[in-house]
C-alpha cells in the first residue's frame, strides 16, 4: 500500500536516524488518533533502513493488565544476548536498564515501541531511563502513541513531561487531506468529499470503507469493519471472533488449535485482508478492527471464547504464555480457579520488575474472585495489594486495603500481623497529612507488638515512631524510640531497619544542635550505599542536605546535595532528586545567588504532580526571591505555600514560609502582619528548640517593633544584631556566606556601613532594600549618590564579581593559577583566593566542575 | 501572559542611534528575548535618555530578568501592569 502525505514525517525520522548513526541518538514519539497511520509510517521507516541496520519491534499489550516490560521482551528477543538473557531471567532492574543503554550504544539500531498508551509501568520507567541517555547512544528509538487517549494524569503524559528537558521529539500525524482521499477513491462510485467528511480523513477508516466496497459510507469505523467481515462465510467469521479474543497477536499454533478443522476459514480471513500473517503469528490489520469484532460479541459468547483460549494456552505442548495473558483470559472467562492459580504469580513478577501499577491490578483481579481464597490468603493478598497501591501513590486505596487486612488479621488472631498493619496505617496517615491519626496508630502498633517476642516488626514500629517524632521536631521522643529500634535491628541483623532508624535518630539529633547526629546520619548513608538500599540512600542524602542548609553549614550541604542528586539521577529516584533540588534552590537563595535559585525553584513549581514536601520549599524560595528583588507575583506563591505548609504542621516547611511572609510584610510597611507571621514562626521554633528558626522569628518581631529578649537558644548573628552589635553580626553573616543578611546587619550602622550595605544590595539587585538605604543616606544628608546601579555591576548568574568571571574564563581555557595570575597581573595566591570564592559561589569542589558549571551558566560564553 | 513595566537606568545615557545600526541592535534584543518567551512591546524614554520604561509581555518576572541579563540591560524594577483607559471606564 502506498503511504500518502507522510513524506515529511518520514524524512524527519530519516534525518534523526542518520544522526543516530553518526553518534547522537534520539527518542521520538509519533502521536495521533487510532487509525491515523502511525504503524504504517513506522513500517515504511523500517523498510527504508539498509539491510545491515537492525530494526527491533516491541508491542505494548492491549490486555486488561499488560505484561511487565512486554515490549522490551519483544525487543530483547530480536536483539539477542546479553539483553535477552537478562530479561528472561528477571535480572535486577538496574542491570536490565544499563544493558539496554549499552545495547543501543553498541551499534546503530532502529527500535520501535508501538502503542505506548497501553504500556506497563516498568516499560515507561525504562523509557524514561533511556530517554535521558539516548543522546549518548547510536540508536533511534521511536514510540507510537494515541495522544487522544491520554488524560492529563496519564502516566505517558507524565513521562513526556519528565523527558521534555531531555530533548524528546514529538511528531504529530495529521489526517489525510481531501486530495489524498480523492486519490484513494480513484474511480470508485463514492463521493470523495463525503467520505473525507465522514472519516475525518482517518486513513484506516477511509481504506476500510473502500475495502468494504459498495457505495454507502458507514457511520463509524466499527460499522466499516463489520460490513467488511459480514461478507465472509460463517466459519471464517467464527475464526475472526476467535482470533479477536485470543489476540492481539495469535500464534499460528494457537489459532490452529482453536479453529480446529477450519483451516480453509483461516485462509478466507487472510484473503480478505482483515487478518494478516507475520512470521508464525496472525494479527488484525489494525487494532481498531479487532476491537470492532470484539465489541460485536455477546457477553456469553465472549466468556466461552475466553475459556477456550485459556484451555488452549494451558494445553500440554503449548509454548508457555505470559502470566499476564493467562490472568487476562481467566478473568474474562470468569474462571476463579484459574485466576487464583495465575494472578499471584503474575502480580509478583510485575512487582519484581517494577511494574507496580500492573501488580496492583493483578491483585485487584485476584481479590475480585476472593471467594476462592481462605481468610489468611485474603488477608495476605489484601496487604500485598495495599503495598502496591502505596508504591504507585494511591494512598487512599492503600489505607482502605490495610484497614480491611487489619480486620482479617484480628479475626485470625495474628497479633504480629495486626501490629505491622497498624504501623503501616500510621505511615499512610502521615502521607495524607493526618498527623494525629498517624501518631495514634504508631503507638497502637508498638502496644500490640511489645508483648510478643522481639521481632523486626517491633523494630520497624519503633523506627516509625521515631520518624514521626523527628518530623514533628520532638527530638527527645525521636531519639528514645530510634535508639530502641537501632538496638533491636542490630540484634536481629535487620539492615534496612537499621539504616532507617539511624537516619531518624541522626536527623533528630542534628536538628537538636547535637553534633553527634552527623555521624549517625552518615552511617545510615554508608549502610544504604553498601547494601544498595536506594530509597534509604536517597533519604539519607536528603536529610544530610536539609540539615546542612537549616544549620547554614553550606559546605556540608553542597557536598551531600551534589552527590545525592548525582546518585538519584543515575537511578531515576525522581522524588528524591526533586526534593534535593528544592533544597539546592534554597541554598542558592540564602547564599545570594538569586538567579540560580529562581531558575531552579521555578522549574520545580511548574512541574505537575510534584509532592508537597518539594513544592512547598520551591514556592517559598521563588516567592522569597521575588520579595527581595521587589518583583511582582510573590504573594500568590507565598499564599499557596502557606496553605500547603500549615497542613504539614512541620517546622521544616512552615518556618521558611512564615519568615518570607514576615519579610514581605515588613518591606511593605505592614508591621502588624509582620508581627503575626513572625510570632507564629517564633512560637513553633521555640517548641522545636531550633536556634536558627528561633533567631529568625525573634528577629522579625524585633524589626516589627516588638520588645524581645535576645539570648540563649538563638543563633548568634541574630543575637548580635538585636543587641546592637551590627558590625559583629555583619561579620558573622559574611563568614557564613549570606550576603543579604550581612548587608541587612550593616543597615543598622553608620554612614560607612550604610554605603557598604548599599553596594552589597546593588550587587544582589535587592531593589526594596536599595531604596530604603538610599533614603536613610539622604536623610543623613549624604549627597552625590549615583542614581542607580551600572549595567556592569549587575548580578552575574552565580553572583560572581567581574574579576571572578575573568579568572573563571581563563580557567575554562585550561590555564593554571600561575598562568592566570600572569595574564591578570595578580599573584598566584590572589588567583587562588578568587578560585576559592568561585568554588563556594558555584557550589563546586574541583576545577573541572567549576569549568562545567561556568559553561552551564553561560558565563564563559558571555565573556568570550 | 502577564504584562510588565520594566524600569531601567542608564547613568551615561542610552546610546541607541536612530539608524540602521540602532535598528539592528533592537532586533538583536528581540532575538535574545525569544529564547525566554519574552516580548518587548515598546518603551518610553526620558528626554535625557537616562531612564527607560519598557512594556514587556512574558511568562514571569524571572524570564524578564534572564532576558535582560542576556542583552546586558539593567533592571531597576519590574511591576505587573494592566491597561487603564480613561475614556472607556465603565
Amino acid at each position: 500500500m502506498t503511504l500518502l502525505e507522510r513524506d515529511e514525517a518520514l524524512a524527519q525520522l530519516q534525518v534523526l536516524m542518520a544522526r543516530a548513526c553518526g553518534g547522537t541518538g534520539a527518542l521520538v514519539v509519533v502521536e495521533g488518533e487510532a487509525g491515523i497511520g502511525k504503524s504504517a509510517l513506522l513500517r515504511a521507516l523500517a523498510d527504508a533502513q539498509p539491510a545491515a541496520t537492525p530494526v527491533w519491534w516491541g508491542l505494548c499489550d492491549a490486555l486488561q493488565t499488560p505484561r511487565p516490560l512486554g515490549p522490551w521482551l519483544d525487543v530483547a528477543e530480536q536483539a539477542g544476548d546479553p539483553l535477552r538473557a537478562l530479561l528472561v531471567t528477571d535480572a535486577p532492574r538496574p542491570r536490565v536498564f544499563a544493558a539496554c543503554v549499552d545495547q543501543l550504544g553498541a551499534q546503530s539500531a532502529l527500535v520501535i515501541i508501538e502503542d505506548l498508551h497501553w504500556a506497563d509501568e516498568a516499560t515507561l520507567d525504562l523509557l524514561r531511563h533511556l530517554g535521558r541517555r539516548i543522546a549518548r547512544t547510536r540508536s533511534l528509538l521511536v514510540a507510537s502513541c494515541r495522544d487522544d487517549e491520554l488524560g492529563p494524569t496519564h502516566p505517558v503524559r507524565v513521562l513526556l513531561g519528565d523527558l521534555a528537558t531531555a530533548g524528546v521529539q514529538r511528531l504529530a500525524l495529521r489526517p489525510l487531506s481531501i486530495d489524498a482521499v480523492r486519490q484513494l477513491v480513484a474511480d470508485r462510485p463514492l463521493d470523495a468529499l463525503a467520505l473525507h467528511q465522514a472519516t475525518g480523513g482517518n486513513p484506516f477508516f477511509v481504506t476500510e470503507v473502500l475495502a468494504a466496497g459498495g457505495s454507502r459510507i458507514p457511520a463509524s469505523v466499527r460499522d466499516a469493519v463489520l460490513s467488511r467481515s459480514a461478507r465472509l462465510s460463517a466459519s471464517a467469521r467464527a475464526v475472526l471472533e476467535m482470533a479477536a479474543v485470543a489476540g492481539p497477536r495469535v500464534e499460528a499454533g494457537l489459532l490452529d488449535e482453536l479453529a480446529a478443522a477450519e483451516a480453509a476459514a483461516v485462509d478466507d480471513c487472510l484473503r480478505s485482508g482483515i487478518l494478516t500473517a507475520e512470521a508464525q503469528t496472525f494479527v488484525f490489520r489494525h487494532e481498531l478492527a479487532r476491537q470492532a469484532v470484539l465489541e460485536s460479541l455477546a457477553p456469553t459468547r465472549l466468556r466461552v471464547l475466553h475459556r477456550l483460549t485459556l484451555q488452549a494456552l494451558q494445553a500440554d505442548g503449548a509454548p508457555p504464555p505470559s502470566l499476564a495473558r493467562l490472568v487476562h483470559h481467566a478473568a474474562q472467562a470468569g474462571d476463579s480457579e484459574a485466576v487464583r492459580l495465575h494472578a499471584p504469580a503474575a502480580a509478583q513478577q510485575a512487582a519484581r520488575q517494577g511494574a507496580h501499577r500492573e501488580a496492583a491490578a493483578h491483585y485487584a483481579t485476584l481479590l475480585a474472585f476472593s471467594s476462592a481464597l481462605d481468610a489468611a490468603q485474603r488477608a495476605q493478598f489484601t496487604e500485598a495489594h495495599a503495598y502496591e497501591c502505596y508504591l504507585v501513590g494511591d494512598i487512599a486505596s492503600a489505607v482502605a486495603g490495610r484497614e480491611a487486612a487489619l480486620g482479617l488479621w484480628r479475626r485470625l488472631g495474628r497479633r504480629d500481623r495486626e501490629g505491622d498493619t497498624l504501623r503501616w496505617l500510621s505511615r499512610l496517615h502521615w502521607f495524607l497529612g493526618h498527623g494525629e491519626l498517624a501518631r495514634r496508630h504508631a503507638q497502637a502498633a508498638i502496644d500490640t507488638l511489645e508483648p510478643l517476642p522481639a521481632s523486626s516488626e517491633l523494630a520497624m514500629a519503633c523506627s516509625n515512631a521515631a520518624q514521626l517524632a523527628m518530623l514533628a521536631d520532638n527530638a527527645a521522643a525521636a531519639v528514645s524510640w530510634g535508639e530502641r529500634a537501632i538496638a533491636l535491628a542490630e540484634a536481629l541483623g535487620a539492615t534496612e531497619i537499621l539504616a532507617h532508624a539511624l537516619n531518624n535518630v541522626g536527623t533528630a539529633r542534628i536538628r537538636d544542635s547535637d553534633e553527634a547526629g552527623w555521624r549517625l546520619l552518615e552511617r545510615s548513608l554508608q549502610i544504604a550505599l553498601a547494601h544498595d538500599l536506594e530509597e534509604h540512600a536517597g533519604r539519607a542524602y536528603a536529610n544530610l542536605t536539609s540539615c546542612g542548609v537549616e544549620l547554614r553549614d553550606y559546605a556540608a550541604a553542597w557536598r551531600y546535595c551534589n552527590d545525592g542528586i548525582a546518585y538519584c539521577l543515575e537511578r531515576d529516584l525522581d522524588a528524591w532528586t526533586f526534593y534535593l533540588m528544592a533544597w539546592r534552590a534554597r541554598a542558592h537563595y540564602e547564599q545570594g545567588r538569586w538567579s540560580a535559585a529562581a531558575a531552579e525553584a521555578a522549574g520545580l513549581v511548574q512541574r505537575a504532580g510534584l509532592p508537597n514536601v518539594s513544592r512547598i520549599p520551591a514556592l517559598v524560595t521563588l516567592g522569597a526571591v521575588r520579595v527581595r528583588r521587589g518583583d511582582p507575583g510573590a504573594h500568590e506563591l507565598l499564599d499557596e505555600a502557606r496553605t500547603l505548609a500549615l497542613d504539614t504542621g512541620e517546622l521544616q516547611r512552615i518556618g521558611p514560609m512564615v519568615v518570607a511572609r514576615a519579610e514581605a510584610a515588613w518591606l511593605a510597611g505592614d508591621l502588624e502582619a509582620c508581627t503575626t507571621e513572625a510570632q507564629m514562626g517564633a512560637d513553633l521554633a521555640e517548641r522545636c528548640r531550633m536556634p536558627w528558626a528561633i533567631g529568625e522569628g525573634t528577629f522579625w518581631l524585633w524589626r516589627a517593633g516588638r520588645s524581645v529578649t535576645p539570648g540563649d537558644g538563638m543563633a548568634r548573628p541574630y543575637v548580635l544584631q538585636m543587641r546592637g552589635d551590627w558590625r559583629a553580626a555583619a561579620e558573622a553573616w559574611c563568614a557564613l556566606g549570606c550576603p543579604y543578611e550581612q548587608a541587612r546587619a550593616l543597615t543598622d550602622g553608620d554612614e560607612g556601613a550604610l554605603r557598604e550595605a548599599l553596594a552589597i544590595f546593588e550587587s544582589l539587585g535587592a531593589a526594596p532594600m536599595i531604596e530604603r538605604v538610599r533614603r536613610s543616606l539622604r536623610v543623613a544628608g549624604v549627597r552625590g549618590l549615583p542614581r542607580g546601579p551600572r549595567a556592569t555591576t549587575q548580578e552575574h548568574p552565580a553572583g560572581l564579581t567581574l574579576k571572578e568571571v575573568q579568572v573563571l574564563a581563563l580557567l575554562a581555557q585550561g590555564l593554571r593559577s600561575r598562568e592566570i595570575g600572569e595574564r591578570l597581573s595578580r599573584s598566584t595566591r590572589t588567583v587562588d583566593h578568587h578560585l576559592a570564592s568561585i568554588f563556594v559561589k558555584l557550589g563546586v569542589a574541583t576545577r573541572a566542575e567549576a569549568v562545567s558549571a561556568a559553561h552551564r551558566l553561560g558565563l564563559v560564553q558571555a565573556t568570550g | 501572559m502577564p504584562r510588565y513595566l520594566v524600569e531601567r537606568t542608564f547613568p551615561d545615557g542610552l546610546g541607541l542611534p536612530a539608524n540602521a545600526e540602532g535598528a539592528q541592535a533592537c532586533l538583536g534584543v528581540v532575538g535574545k528575548n525569544l529564547k525566554e518567551g519574552v516580548t518587548w512591546v515598546h518603551s518610553y524614554c526620558t528626554p535625557d535618555r537616562k531612564k527607560t520604561f519598557c512594556v514587556y509581555d512574558g511568562p514571569s518576572p524571572e524570564s524578564i530578568r534572564v532576558a535582560a541579563q542576556a542583552n546586558g540591560l539593567p533592571v531597576d524594577r519590574i511591576s505587573e501592569v494592566r491597561v487603564l483607559d480613561p475614556y472607556f471606564l465603565h
